[in-house]
């Protein structure tokens, strides 16, 4: 008996009762289609998902802080006291160190002043940011469109965030905006005030100041970032150094009366190597008496989510195979007491047991392959629609369009094969149960 | 030597404490190209061993031999294999298969024994030409009348080109006229092809006009063999 005799031999049965056969691979296609999906889910966002994360900072980003604070109970921002955990200092020879560290990248001072900005008549009260040259080529940096990033560490110019333009609700072509001037106005002492204090007028001894740069580049970043790159805008080391500002860390000291305690800078910025370097990183500057916080840390909590969701796909998806696994069963036992004088005949012409079974195999073989394909199609277009909606919820957090579900070729062989396969298990017991009917008894007349 | 050897055969039934004797001690011998009729009452044992002879049924004592070997003893391949080859059977409801034409049952026999698949067409076409159903080729059984649905039958007990035919009552469900062109045929088929017949039939007339040998059975037990060396 050749495949094809088989095979049309199956058809033909399965023809025969083409509604109970289209449920039953429908089954099938419910368990596969759950199934493939929830692997091309799971596929989906360990490459993807994480590929995005790698280019993005929050996998080697790290945010260094020389005082204690509670960064993980972000709501109540909680400084704890200094006797609880002991400051160290964040100075030059303390970066130099972290920059010896063969896993760090780079490093630097986050310095960070108050500012408002005014652009196209629009104005904003947002950050500026000194970022130093060797930023250049880390992310969010890799993603400056249009425009450059600066090549002097005194360039007059800033490098805008697409965050600070979309907040100014500047609608203004990106294009032309560079070279453009932007207003940087900040707040400094002004001496002729103090005499008006003594003098009880109650005003603040400040001015304002203004200064004037260009645009260089706008970096096409996402609130999905660490810390510094959020938002505001983004300068070189010391043309920021030149902007005049209070800074409000030394009126801090000053009114503490303690002067350096907490060294030349509040917090310091590194990037790692590769994000496995994150952790070895961070325990190592905690040890070190900083206080350390990455958002690579949080990346476990989306994970868990994802694999939640997985876990939950991948029970219903193998419920759904259970029960198309009955399924098959059932129809194929059916089919042996629909077909037993049948297959009486066909063992009275000379058909051997292995034969028959081999015909309720394909029978099997052809259902798994239907439902297979038809779950995978059904698979693939709901987990594009799913991945659709994902992203249109998270969008924001991404740079781009994530493929949330990776529904590879591979996948798509593989289940339906698996699918074919687990049919095929599936009639064992009844091509078994078939082969073993007695001839005579099938063609006895009732 | 003889094509088929019975010796000894016996065959009961237990029906609680009861063994009831479907077949007792039954010998014969059949040559190759001999016609072969077995006659007898209702519940004689006919065909219990009718299908003994056919491989369907091998639990019983004693043994059935083709050519020297023991159906009775045999696996379930060789006992495939014989039925396959060996024998044709056809049967008096004709066993087609309903959801199958006519062709298509003719050419079942023929996936079975891996006949090759350019020729199983022709082949099938050819047999249901010498039946004279050439033009009801795509009916399926239930478009055809008894005599034709038994003409079907024979063709695809014949389609492996099977040393003997067993007939169990084959114009059972045939009116006389019917009944008397299948006969023909298996008479034609046994002369020109000298392919050896076994028939059951309750037309005792018929059995002794037609059959080289008549074996009267009665209860299980063969009361009479006639010979009718003239056929
Ligand atoms: N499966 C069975 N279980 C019990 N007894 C059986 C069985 N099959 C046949 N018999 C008995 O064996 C005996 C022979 O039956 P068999 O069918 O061979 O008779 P037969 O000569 O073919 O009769 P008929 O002409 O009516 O077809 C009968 O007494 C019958 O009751
Ligand atoms: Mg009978």
């Amino acid at each position: 008996m050749k495949i094809s005799d088989i095979i049309l031999l199956a058809s033909d049965n399965l023809k025969r009762n083409i509604f109970r056969t289209a449920l039953t691979a429908f089954g099938v296609a419910v368990g596969i289609g759950s199934l493939s999906s929830m692997i091309s889910l799971g596929k989906g966002v360990s490459t993807n998902i994480s590929k995005q994360m790698e280019s993005n900072d929050i996998f080697t980003g790290l945010t260094m802080s020389s005082r204690s604070m509670d960064f993980d109970g972000y709501s109540n921002k909680t400084i704890l006291s200094d006797d609880k955990k002991q400051t160290v200092p964040l100075s030059d020879s303390t970066i130099k160190e972290i920059l010896s560290w063969e896993e760090v990248a780079t490093a630097f001072p986050e310095q960070i002043k108050p500012a408002t900005i005014n652009l196209e008549g629009k104005s904003v009260v947002t950050n500026i940011k000194a970022i130093p040259l060797e930023m250049n080529g880390f992310y969010p940096f890799t993603k400056i469109n249009p425009g450059s990033f600066y090549t002097s560490e005194s360039e007059p110019c800033v490098i805008m965030s697409k965050i600070v333009l979309d907040k100014m609700g500047i609608t203004t072509p990106y294009d032309s905006l560079i070279g453009k001037n932007i207003e940087i106005i900040t707040r400094v002492f002004d001496l002729d005030k103090i005499d008006l204090i003594t003098s009880k007028k109650k005003q603040l001894p400040v001015k304002n100041d203004t200064t004037i740069l260009k645009i260089k580049g706008i970096v096409q970043t996402t609130s999905f970032s660490a810390g510094i790159f959020n938002d505001g805008i983004f300068l070189p080391p010391m043309t920021c150094s030149f902007i005049p500002s209070i800074d409000l860390r030394n009126v801090y000291d000053i009114i503490n009366g303690e002067q350096g305690k907490y060294g030349k800078y509040n917090t310091v910025h590194i990037r790692v190597k590769e994000y496995a370097m994150l952790k070895p990183v961070k325990l190592r500057l905690e040890e070190k008496g900083f206080s350390v916080f990455s958002i690579g840390d949080k990346l476990e909590d989306f994970e868990k989510i994802f694999f939640m969701l997985d876990t939950v796909m991948a029970v219903i998806g193998s419920i759904a195979l259970i029960i198309s696994i009955f399924g098959i069963v059932n129809t194929l036992i059916m089919a042996i007491y629909e077909r037993r004088k049948e297959i009486g005949i066909m063992k009275s012409l000379g058909a051997t047991a292995g034969q028959i079974k081999m015909i309720f195999y394909f029978e099997a073989a052809i259902i798994g392959f239907g439902g297979g394909v038809f779950g995978v199609l059904c698979g693939k277009l709901i987990s594009q629609a799913s991945g659709k909606i994902a992203n249109s919820q998270l969008g924001n957090f991404f740079d781009s369009n994530i493929e949330y579900f990776s529904f590879s070729w591979e996948i798509v062989f593989f289940s339906i094969l698996f699918s074919v396969l687990v049919s095929v298990i599936a009639s064992i017991y009844p091509a078994n149960k078939a082969s073993k009917i007695d001839p005579l008894n099938a063609l006895r007349r009732e | 030597m003889a094509l088929i050897q019975v010796e000894k055969l016996s065959k009961t039934y237990k029906k609680g404490d009861n063994k009831i004797y479907a077949l007792r001690n039954i010998n014969f011998d059949i040559q190759e190209g001999e016609y072969v009729s077995i006659v007898g009452k209702s519940g004689s044992g006919k065909s219990t061993l009718l299908n003994l002879l056919g491989g369907m049924d091998t639990s019983a004592e004693g043994g059935v031999y083709y050519n020297g070997k023991n159906l009775l003893t045999m696996n379930e391949k060789d006992l495939s294999y014989h039925r396959k080859f060996t024998v044709g059977m056809i049967f008096q409801s004709f066993n087609l298969i309903p959801s199958r034409t006519a062709i298509d049952n003719v050419k079942l026999p023929l996936i079975f024994s891996n006949y090759p698949v350019m020729l199983r067409e022709t082949r099938a076409c050819e047999l249901l030409y010498n039946m004279g159903l050439y033009n009801r080729a795509l009916h399926y059984p239930s478009e055809l009348s008894g005599g034709e649905a038994q003409r079907v039958a024979i063709a695809r007990a014949l389609a492996n080109k099977p040393k003997v035919i067993l007939a169990d009552e084959p114009t059972g469900n045939l009116d006389t006229a019917t009944s008397a062109e299948i006969i023909g045929l298996l008479k034609m088929f046994n002369e020109k092809h000298n392919i050896t017949i076994i028939m059951v039939t309750h037309d005792k007339e018929t059995a002794y006009k037609v059959s080289h040998k008549t074996i009267l059975l009665s209860d299980g037990e063969i009361i009479k063999i006639t010979s009718n060396q003239n056929k």
